[in-house]
């Protein structure tokens, strides 16, 4: 079977959400294109456990404005659904109403995982993506001598605390988000969108320091958004305080393991109270019943 | 294939019990599952005669719109006794949630006795009965949600025309489902399933319905009808997006889906 011929055919349903925008005058819609045209491909990575499909993007250089890949529609339901979350949970049937709203029938909802991983993984990214375009911002306006260079430690606050921040509107249904997405059948890509996501963290960061080897690094890090998570998760102080703090301590825990290990003879004996100090931490949050 | 059914419709559901040991049970409850339908989808389901697909679906549609109601009951804690009265009222109580199937066949004997089978298991709202043909439907462009085709395809002269005019009457978004006997590739399994159904089935057919012939016809039909890759670059043809299948048993019966995008 040929598959070159199926790019030719326009989606019926990219002529049914033109004509809905159109009636609605709703800037949204072609935003959100725009959006999702620009990162084609730091959707792909994720989408590997659907299976394979066809790759619409640059065939031929030809997008004419009412033709769309699949892919592309199925981000826009995505995207639609998380609305719907707050009210029906990580599930199907928010889904369903996210291609109601874009005049779909709700058995579209069909396309995806009934268990609503997709959307969790979508959502995941798309705070990803966002991440990296405030720190691509924030490193614009150092290099233009608009604002200074943060030192480390402030930064990997702030850059934690931003990405942290977007679970908030989603708060009260994370907690069954991060039980779906520990999963073994979505354990690869949620792996992937943390470490990627912590990569991106780093490399903003710039690496001054000597200190930490890049396992460490990555490691060091990850458990200071881990833990943070997980007490995000059953604070209830005025804004998140509470997490704040305690992030701001695992920070400077993490700090402070490096000058220790500068310190001391015997870099082994640093590394194993640092991870004691970790160990405490974690062990605090969990039996403060963290996840419920 | 007017007069095979003709004949096979009062005997239909038990010969399907006997030739498929009871697990054609199974193989509907695995489609009704894959469907996933929430509350307020109106399902088309064609050549669905005597009904199996389609109280299947209102079972699970009453229990997900049950689960639906207790979720907003209890997130709002806060109301007061009017709301909480008024939301128990009939209107809104809505036990399918606005759910619909329509069950059209070309056999008015198979929907006769799909309809005596509805009265008895006391299924009254959300179900319709319609007589018409798979390639030349009486409905409008873009109504249904889903459309099923439950053992139906096969029996259909022109499927292609068949699959135009699901494509036609689905509402954009909207899913094709088609559970059809298909071809088995596992060579031992092939064996043992040509003896199954060339030496056993038309026996039963005559021991249980009285009726060789029609049976002997039925294995045929599946032997001649295409096998699964073949099947879903048909309904590519039609005009369907991610279509994909999954087999049942190893090859024996396979689910079709592909979306209207």
């Amino acid at each position: 079977r040929c598959q070159l011929s199926r790019p030719q055919r326009a989606l019926q349903a990219s002529a049914v959400l033109r004509r809905v925008s159109d009636e609605q005058k709703e800037p949204f819609s072609s935003s959100s294109q725009q959006q999702f045209d620009s990162h084609p491909t730091s959707h792909q990575p994720e989408q590997e456990p659907q299976g394979p499909r066809p790759s619409y993007t640059g065939q031929g250089g030809q997008e004419s404005e009412d033709y769309e890949s699949e892919e592309q529609l199925q981000h826009r339901i995505l995207t639609a659904a998380l609305e719907f979350v707050p009210e029906h949970g990580w599930t199907a049937e928010a889904i369903a109403e996210g291609a109601k709203t874009l005049g779909l029938s709700v058995a579209a909802a069909g396309m995806f995982h009934s268990d609503g991983s997709e959307l969790i993984l979508h959502f995941v990214s798309q705070c990803n993506t966002k991440l990296s375009e405030l720190l691509e911002q924030e490193q614009k306006l150092v290099q233009l001598g608009e604002a200074e260079k943060k030192p480390t430690d402030q930064f990997l606050r702030d850059a934690v605390k931003a990405r942290l921040r977007m679970l908030i509107p989603y708060i009260e249904k994370w907690p069954q988000a991060l039980s779906i997405l520990l999963l073994p059948h979505n354990i690869p890509s949620s792996l992937n969108l943390l470490t990627s996501m912590i990569d991106e963290i780093w490399h903003y960061a710039g690496d001054q320091s000597t200190d930490f080897n890049w396992y460490t690094r990555r490691a060091v890090l990850t458990g200071i958004y881990n833990t943070t998570e997980l007490v995000m998760m059953q604070d209830s102080s005025p804004d998140f305080e509470d997490t704040w703090r305690f992030l701001e301590n695992r920070v400077a825990d993490a700090m402070n393991m490096s000058d220790r290990a500068n310190q001391v003879q015997s870099t082994g004996e640093a590394v194993v109270q640092g991870l004691m100090g970790a160990a405490v931490t974690v062990s605090n949050a969990e039996t403060s019943g963290v996840v419920r | 294939v007017y007069q095979v059914f003709e004949s096979v419709a009062k005997k239909y559901d038990v010969m399907n019990d006997s030739m498929t040991l009871g697990i054609h049970r199974v193989w509907k409850d695995i489609l009704m599952h894959k469907m996933n339908p929430s509350p307020g989808t109106l399902l088309l389901d064609v050549a669905g005669g005597t009904g199996d697909i389609a109280f299947r679906f209102i079972n699970y549609v009453r229990s997900a719109r049950e689960r639906q109601l207790q979720r907003k009951l209890r997130h709002s804690q806060n109301l007061s006794w009017q709301e909480i009265a008024e939301s128990y009222q009939e209107e809104n109580f809505k036990p399918l949630g606005d759910s619909q199937v329509v069950v059209c066949d070309i056999n008015k004997e198979m929907l006769k006795v799909g309809k005596q089978k509805a009265q008895h298991l006391g299924y009254s709202e959300g179900l319709s009965w319609v007589l018409g043909n798979a390639e030349e439907l009486p409905f409008d462009d873009d109504k249904f949600d889903v459309y099923t085709i439950a053992f139906g395809i096969r029996n259909v002269t022109r499927i292609d025309l068949a699959l135009q005019e699901a494509y036609r009457v689905l509402k954009p978004g909207g899913r094709f489902l088609c559970l059809e006997f298909s071809h088995v590739s596992n060579p031992l399994l092939s064996r043992l399933y040509d003896v199954y159904s060339f030496q056993v089935i038309p026996v039963l057919g005559e021991v249980i319905a009285g009726d060789w012939k029609s049976y002997q016809y039925l294995v045929e039909s599946i032997r001649r009808f295409p096998p699964q890759e073949e099947l879903k670059a048909m309904i590519e043809d039609a005009g369907f997006f991610k279509v994909d299948y999954q087999n049942l048993n190893l090859g024996i019966v396979a689910i079709h889906s592909g979306f209207k995008l």
